[in-house]
């Protein structure tokens, strides 16, 4: 196996090391505070001793000598503070229920006009070079294929395949995804393709050569294609692309669903 | 009997690693890209299982994931049987006692795997191909899963020994020369 055991495992920390740095260092904010935390945690004892060290030295110490009382209060305490623990659990999975259903609300009440069926996202894609989601509803359910998929935000994608209890939608963020759209400023058609490296933004193509894009432009859907109803939000524009030649320009739109983090949707039945 | 056990212990396995691809690498990721671990698992059982498994497992799970995930099947199917039946031709060629030789057929399978994957739907759906960010992901894929299997290596290893035991028996050749 290795040559010498030690060695190997040794090899082995190392690479796991390696590989939770990478990770970590390599995904931002979120990786970022964690690490940050556990660095604390492991640092701040010693903080808090050498700070108290310090105060002792210079006088400014407010130690008492009563252990046997501070003993009992930090039992109580930690009576309490376990009762408000389970307290705040608690708490914590009301107020996700809460938001989960305040989520169906909103999306109902914002597309009233469309008949819809909720639904959550049960998988997701494990490939790199597609994003497609697995939604909890299917044929029982009055959902076909091709009908539209909507969040909170904006669009979603399209119902590619379903079965009786599920159905496989492919996300405008896929690479094999076009959506006709139209721009808030313009009656003009432009296509949204999805691409390979961002859950969060889309490629807008064919933009008509006298057209001048804004930022922050609002794009929606255009109703052509026969998939997306008109008037569905999709995202904004984030960034104008120009190339040597005009036709070949093109616009980085942010979408307004976050992909990442989409959880719950709306099928559009009609 | 021992056969029938090993199979279950790798279904089982493929499940684990199912739940790691669908769960865990959602969010432990370099840069937003997970590993594949279905490449290095029917390498494995390519290399260590008996002749046509490693193919088998490959179109087996390869089935699964086009039926979940993809538009069109058969895609995976292929792909992943490619893997495992390359697995066994390996497995006549090269010393599975290397761990370099190891991670270059992890290295190599994988870019195969995802190559077909990505221009089999470049030609079947049309996507918009975008050479540069897939060399991006891949490159980075590719040493996700490299880090990962020197991580389990000693583990695959000594697995496998005991799956090739049963499965080849007195076959087995290469390690007493």
């Amino acid at each position: 196996m290795y040559r010498n055991h030690k060695t190997g495992i040794i090899g082995i920390i190392i690479t796991v090391i390696v590989l939770i740095l990478i990770v970590a260092f390599s995904n931002g904010e979120n990786n970022a505070s964690f690490f940050e935390n556990v660095a604390s945690k492991l640092v701040m004892p010693v903080q808090n001793g050498l700070t108290y060290l310090k105060n002792k030295i210079s006088g400014n110490s407010t130690f008492f000598t009563d252990i046997n009382k501070l003993k009992e209060e930090n039992e109580e305490l930690q009576a309490k503070n376990s009762e408000l623990e389970q307290s705040l659990r608690e708490l914590e999975n009301i107020k996700t229920e809460n938001e989960m259903l305040k989520g169906y609300m909103n999306l109902t009440e914002k597309y009233g006009e469309y008949k819809t069926i909720p639904a959550y996202v049960i998988n997701k894609d494990i490939s790199n070079y597609s994003k497609t989601i697995i939604i909890n509803v299917g044929k029982n359910d009055g959902i076909q294929e091709n009908m539209t998929v909507i969040a909170d935000e904006g669009l979603v994608g399209y119902i590619v395949s379903v079965t009786d209890t599920t159905a496989k939608v492919q996300t405008i963020v896929d690479t094999a995804s076009s959506v006709s759209a139209t721009m808030s400023s313009t009656d003009e058609s432009i296509v949204c393709k999805g691409t390979l490296d961002s859950t969060k933004e889309l490629k807008a193509m064919y933009i008509p050569t006298d057209y001048n894009i804004i930022q922050g432009d609002s794009i929606e859907t255009s109703g052509l294609g026969g998939i997306y109803p008109k008037g569905i939000h999709i995202g904004t524009v984030k960034q104008v692309e120009a190339t040597k030649n005009v036709t070949d320009r093109y616009a980085v739109i942010e979408t307004a669903v976050n992909f990442d983090k989409l959880s719950t949707v709306l099928v559009i039945t009609n | 009997m021992k056969k029938v056990l090993i199979h279950i212990e790798l279904i089982v396995i493929i499940f684990v690693i199912y739940f790691l691809q669908s769960n865990f690498f959602n969010w432990f990721t370099i840069s937003g890209i997970m590993p594949n671990l279905f490449v290095v698992f029917v390498l494995f059982v390519g290399l260590f299982a008996s002749k046509m498994m490693g193919t088998i497992y490959g179109m087996v799970i390869g089935l699964i994931l086009d039926v979940l995930f993809r538009q069109k099947i058969g895609v995976s199917f292929i792909a992943l049987g490619l893997v495992g039946f390359l697995a066994t031709i390996f497995d006549k060629n090269f010393s599975k006692d290397s761990r370099m030789t190891i991670m270059l057929m992890v290295a190599g399978l994988t870019v195969l795997y995802e190559a077909i994957i990505y221009f089999a739907n470049y030609f079947v759906l049309g996507t918009t191909l975008e050479i540069i960010p897939f060399l991006k992901i891949l490159l980075i894929e590719v040493i996700f899963n490299l880090l990962l299997t020197i991580i389990i290596y000693p583990l695959l290893q000594e697995y496998g020994y005991y799956m090739e035991n049963e499965f080849k028996g007195n076959k087995i050749l290469t390690r007493y020369f």
